[in-house]
């Protein structure tokens, strides 16, 4: 989850995150340093006391100032397209979850081998237990094993919604009458927030997704006990 | 004889009137009253004093200020034709010193004596005449044209006004109009809400638990 006086990202889960920091790092670079000179030509621009009103034409700086913002897009687009990629390999994934969103909550299907079903709703302020995250916590987390590739199938059952789990780098709108698979894949044990993504009403901030990911020992043991 | 900036230069409107005077002086169309030292300064008071609210009126109606200046390009063709002064501003501009324009159009007989006196040799003007002229031509010299003002502190004054007048909304909304904060906003949650994320090792990498020191219990140095 997010800490306080956090600046970037939160720390990658899974390796399509890393891959998601660094090149945020890199397009970063690149959006400082052309602000830095937007910056400095402005304060050139403002503090000079030199007036030239009879510009006519400015052929190589015209000519400079196409070309070089090509080539920044083209180094930023080569990395951004890679990762695009990535996302889209086969990966042959162990399990298949689904997840359907509604008003305002989710709902959980583990439906490969047993048929376990579960909606997760968010666990209001005042019944929070000393310590938990207010606006974070539900009663049903999505328990799922680690280091296993898994496909998310989300759909929504009414409208809108969007399935987000920032460390892990996911993002995947929930649209009524579609499916939308994305691939999850964590490397760490532990809880993973996430807040629904698409504006769905008036709970719509009130209908966050916990992942905990735990060895498949225990993933088998809960799975038997939640059936 | 002895030739000083001061026996020539007649008052300078002050600056920080100008925002009071828009639109009195800049208006060269007309006979250039009294370019005597005397004269000019009365006249010219007297005549800021006049049109200073039908001046400030039109103005407000054309919605007129520093930022006008691009509105009216000096020097077009249409400007040379028409009834309109080339600097459009009272204020002339520093990018644009030489319009083709005279300052004064209607000379009265001595003026357009002087006139045909620089047809001839300049070296027998003497050199309140070269004054004179330059007066005719131009509106202000340079140093005129670039002297500072008070500007900015009007400005700063409004902008502290503002900041504290939201000051006063803002403190007003706390006392009546946000509701409680929620109790995870107490510092004994917020401190149990710690301890239960380093348990989990939340961020452990680059993030708030990787500044943890787990074997000294302490944040790291």
């Amino acid at each position: 989850m997010a800490y306080p006086f956090q600046l970037g990202l939160q720390d990658a889960t899974s390796p399509i995150m890393e891959e998601l920091l660094h090149f945020h790092d890199h397009a970063l670079m690149i959006v400082f340093l052309i602000s830095s000179l937007v910056l400095y030509i402005i304060s050139l621009m403002l503090t000079t006391k030199l007036t030239h009103t009879s510009t006519m034409d400015a052929q190589e700086v015209e000519t400079v100032w196409t070309i070089l913002p090509a080539i920044i897009l083209i180094l930023i687009a080569l990395p951004s397209l890679r990762i695009l990629y990535m996302m889209d390999e086969i990966n042959n994934p162990s399990l298949t979850v689904k997840t359907m969103g509604h008003q305002w909550y989710w709902s959980y299907e583990y439906t490969d081998y047993e048929d376990l079903n579960f909606d997760s709703y968010m666990i209001p302020t005042q019944e929070l237990k000393p310590g938990e995250l207010r606006l974070l916590e539900v009663d049903n987390r999505v328990v799922l094993p680690m280091e296993m590739t898994i496909r998310m199938l989300i759909s929504s059952e009414d409208v809108l919604h969007s399935w987000a789990v920032p460390s892990l780098g996911l993002k995947t709108d929930a649209i009524p009458g579609r499916l939308n698979q994305t691939t999850l894949m964590a490397m760490r044990p532990g809880l993973y927030y996430g807040q629904c993504s698409e504006i769905c009403g008036s709970n719509h901030s009130f209908m966050p997704i916990v992942l905990e990911m735990v060895p498949l020992s225990y993933f088998e043991t809960w799975s038997a006990l939640m059936v | 004889m002895r030739v000083t900036l001061k026996s020539w230069d007649p008052a300078p409107i002050a600056p920080e009137k100008w925002f009071l005077c828009l639109g009195s002086e800049g208006r060269g169309r007309g006979p250039c009253v009294g370019q005597d030292k005397h004269t000019h300064t009365h006249t010219h008071t007297h005549t800021h004093m006049q049109m200073s609210f039908r001046a400030t009126w039109s103005l407000v109606l054309k919605k007129v200020g520093p930022g006008m200046r691009g509105m009216h390009s000096p020097g077009s063709a249409a400007n040379s034709e028409g009834k309109m002064p080339p600097y459009t501003n009272y204020h002339a501009q520093r990018s644009y010193p030489m319009p083709d324009e005279p300052f004064c159009t209607e000379l009265n007989a001595e003026q357009r004596a002087l006139k045909e006196k620089e047809k001839g040799s300049w070296t027998q003007l003497s050199h309140a005449e070269k004054v004179a002229l330059y007066r005719l031509q131009f509106h202000e010299t340079f140093a005129e044209m670039n002297r500072r003002s008070n500007e900015w502190k009007t400005v700063m004054g409004c902008v502290f006004f503002f900041f504290g007048f939201t000051a006063l909304l803002i403190w007003w909304q706390r006392v009546y109009v946000f509701p409680k904060k929620p109790i995870t906003l107490t510092d004994e949650w917020k401190a149990q809400q710690l301890q239960r994320i380093l348990d989990m090792k939340g961020n452990p990498v680059q993030g708030l638990a990787s500044r943890w020191d787990y074997e000294k219990k302490e944040w790291k140095k």
